[in-house]
């Protein structure tokens, strides 16, 4: 499943996000998003706007587009 | 005896700032959003010797975007510094990213564990002694906003040494062993004044500004070489997706295991307070209409209920009681005409007529302030992002936009935390459009002469009026210069922090007081010059002001504005000095019709229509970014061309439309 397909307040464990561009990949890496953590979806902005996550108490924002790429295990 | 050099470095947005000012008794810019800091800043130690150096924030030592290379740069040349390192206690996995790298470059270290309150908060109970012992360097709790802990930090800075040759060396398996040591031999022989070690990871890790400074060695290719066999080992027998991901890894298994034997976590609860404000300024249907009502208040803020009404207190005030006792010291002094002249129609005219809108530029500076410490910023970028889409960009760009807001120059320079060139680039071309303070007067006094009874409402059309212009030319450019690059968001979203008076004044007053410096210097200075100018003349001294050199100077120009309705000298003479600093403009104007700002705009209704006033507001706002804000895009963009083209779409903008507001306006019988 996606993280782009969870619905608000899902919590789901990532398992893959090797396919989104490689300048995300990396900040994704520096704040702390790994192979198996857990992040929870906090809502979606409307329009395909962007979607705020949570990530071991920090919240991080993300363009849907991205999310797309992200593979995702929910919970 | 040498002067200790320190440096501040850490994550964005962990209080680094904060720190700053509290061991240096300065103050710098502190504001809510990864991103605050975009250059090295210098401030002196207080009680002791020495300089602190403030740095930008950095999620790794491996830069992505321009601020954070700012930091790799300094890593790389500076040797004698010893670095204080704040981690953020409540974020400590993350922060520690940072630590070790700095560690394995030197133990020459101090770490500042910050925000501990906030850990507290969510349970987090941490034991900076055992984290001591395990890192060998010191580690200091502090809560840098309220300088709790501050001492015991300036006692360990006393004490520490700057030159150690202690690295951190951790163990990266085999196979990157393998490709450190040979590294390291190559390496050798090279003036490089830091840990080869740290190089050589730094190298493997992919780091470009590393690379840079390797580029230049006839053994380059052979670096490359070691890197990339040691990559295809390691995809080969261990499976890894790169070497980064592996060298992450390493790191983060360390970081683990030291943050198990030292944080103990109770609870771990997320902050309710900014679950609650999110959900509703980023809600569905309220995100944007929030954003634009906080705008509208602000501006309201600044035009309306506060700031004007203060203002013309000022006005009458200064056109009133300081005019006369002024007046009259000169009289009894018995100064010449030429002085009574310079003193009252260029210095108290000139001055007089920019200072009158200190109090509006504060409540403006102060409402910006407000906005940027509470956290707030950060949401407006996820709610603008949308948009911002549509025309290539990525919601960041909203920052320096608002930021410009107060002055451009700022504004063009936190364009730098933006990770992609292109967003970057097209962001710092924007920037000049957004209505800056010092424009603030030059409105304040047309829209009081001409359209009194709605004033508000026009200022706040210039101000749409510039945000549509940027953001047309930003569509314009990334769709035809730079269509071929996307754009990225990516943004993290700090906690809400209730503001400080203390941070929040400071913040208004190191802006405001720009301001009022520029009054008392170039604006002095112009005012003086203008005002020699309108006063001689080919004829000689105290000549009539259309006999005057300004006078000549303005006429030649005139003519370019004809079609636009202004096309006198003395709006042209005002719009030549304009391009020094957009309030000479009123400057100019005061000293031009010799009058005080209160009966200027009586005077000026004889000489525009409302139509022309609008079209010269509209024609100031745009025309070509002021002579410091060119310096700092020429400064940011490292490109004559783009500076040169930042003046182009400026001036041949400004002229379009105002050409077509003019003409249209006319065929309507305006
Ligand atoms: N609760 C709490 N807040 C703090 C503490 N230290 C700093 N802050 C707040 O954290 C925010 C960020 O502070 P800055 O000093 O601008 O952070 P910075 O590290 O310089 O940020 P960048 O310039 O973006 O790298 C501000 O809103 C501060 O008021 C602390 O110890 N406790």
């Amino acid at each position: 499943m996606l993280l782009s397909e969870l619905s608000n307040n899902d919590i789901a464990r990532v398992t893959d996000f090797s396919k989104v561009h490689i300048v995300i990949q990396k900040r994704l890496r520096q704040l702390g998003i790994k192979q198996d953590c857990e992040v929870c979806l906090i809502r979606k902005l409307p329009f395909g706007g962007p979607c705020m996550l949570e990530s071991s108490g920090q919240c991080i924002s993300l363009r849907l587009d991205e999310a797309r790429l992200i593979e995702v295990q929910k919970k | 005896m040498t002067a200790q050099q320190i440096a501040l470095i850490g994550n964005p947005n962990t209080g680094k700032t904060c720190l700053f000012n509290a061991l240096t008794g300065s103050y710098q810019y502190v504001g809510n959003w990864s991103g605050v800091t975009v250059e090295k800043k210098v401030g002196y130690l207080r009680n002791q010797q020495g300089t602190l150096i403030d740095l930008p924030g950095i999620y790794s030592v491996n830069p992505i975007s321009a601020d954070e290379a700012v930091v790799t740069d300094f890593l790389i040349q500076e040797d004698c510094a010893s670095f204080v390192n704040i981690v953020d206690a409540s974020q400590l996995k993350r922060n520690l990213h940072v630590t070790i790298q700095l560690l394995e470059r030197g133990k020459n270290l101090i770490v500042g564990l910050n925000m501990i309150d906030v850990a507290k908060k969510r349970g987090a109970v941490i034991d900076s002694a055992r984290l001591q012992e395990t890192l060998g360097v010191p580690v200091v709790p502090i809560i840098a906003r309220t300088e709790q802990g501050i001492d015991q930090l300036n006692q360990q800075l006393k004490k520490s040494k700057s030159t150690t040759n202690d690295v951190l060396s951790l163990y990266y398996g085999t196979i990157i062993e393998r490709a450190i040591q040979e590294m390291e031999e190559e390496l050798a022989p090279l003036p490089i004044k830091v840990s080869k070690r740290w190089i050589a990871l730094q190298f493997l890790d992919g780091n470009q500004h590393v690379e840079k400074l390797l580029d230049s060695e006839e053994n380059f290719d052979v670096f490359e070489n070691i890197r990339e066999k040691a990559e295809q080992k390691l995809k080969k027998e261990q499976r890894v997706a790169s070497l980064t991901q592996h060298i992450h890894d390493t790191r983060e298994s360390y970081i683990e295991k030291l943050v198990q034997n030292s944080v103990v976590v109770n609870t771990s609860r997320t902050n309710n307070w900014t679950e609650k404000i999110d959900s509703i300024v980023t809600n569905k249907f309220l995100g944007i209409p929030i954003f634009l009502l906080l705008m509208y208040v602000m501006f309201m803020l600044t035009f309306d209920w506060l700031g004007f009404p203060l203002s013309d207190l000022l006005d009458a005030f200064i056109a009133g009681p300081i005019t006369f006792v002024l007046e009259n010291t000169l009289e009894l002094i018995g100064a010449s005409t030429f002085i009574q002249s310079l003193i009252l129609d260029g210095i108290v005219a000139g001055v007089g007529g920019v200072l009158v809108f200190v109090p509006q530029i504060f409540v403006l500076f102060f409402c910006l302030s407000l906005l940027e410490d509470s956290g707030y910023m950060a949401r407006v970028t996820i709610v603008m992002d949308r948009l911002m889409q549509t025309i290539g960009l990525n919601g960041k760009s909203f920052i320096p936009l608002i930021i410009g807001f107060g002055c451009n120059v700022p504004g063009v320079m936190a364009a730098r935390s933006i990770e992609q060139p292109k967003d970057r680039l097209v962001t710092m071309m924007m920037t000049p459009f957004m209505s800056c303070s010092a424009r603030l007067p030059v409105y304040a006094l047309f829209a009081g002469a001409f359209f009194a009874s709605n004033q508000a409402l026009v200022v706040l059309s210039l101000y749409v009026l510039g945000i549509v212009v940027a953001l047309i030319l930003a569509k314009f450019l990334s769709s035809t210069t730079f269509k071929e690059q996307k754009s990225l968001f990516i943004m993290e979203l700090p906690p809400y922090r209730l503001p400080q008076w203390r941070t929040l004044w400071r913040a208004t007053w190191e802006k405001g007081k720009g301001f009022i410096r520029k009054a008392g210097t170039y604006i002095f200075g112009g005012s003086v010059l203008i005002w020699f100018l309108s006063y001689a003349g080919p004829s000689g001294l105290a000549v009539e002001m259309d006999e005057s050199y300004l006078a000549m100077i303005g006429g030649v120009i005139a003519p370019i504005f004809e079609p636009l309705g202004f096309g006198t000298w003395q709006a042209s003479a005002a719009l030549l000095t304009g391009v020094l600093a957009k309030e000479i403009v009123v400057s100019t104007m005061s000293i031009i019709y010799f009058v005080p700002e209160m009966e200027l705009q009586s005077f000026l209704s004889d000489q525009f229509t409302p139509l022309i006033a609008y079209g010269f507001m509209a024609f100031i706002l745009l025309y070509i970014p002021c002579l410091a804000t060119v310096a700092a895009v020429r400064k940011e963009t490292h490109s004559r061309k783009w500076t040169f083209l930042s003046i182009v779409y400026g001036f041949v903008s400004a002229y379009v439309l105002v050409f077509v507001i003019y003409q249209v306006g006319k065929l309507l019988g305006y």
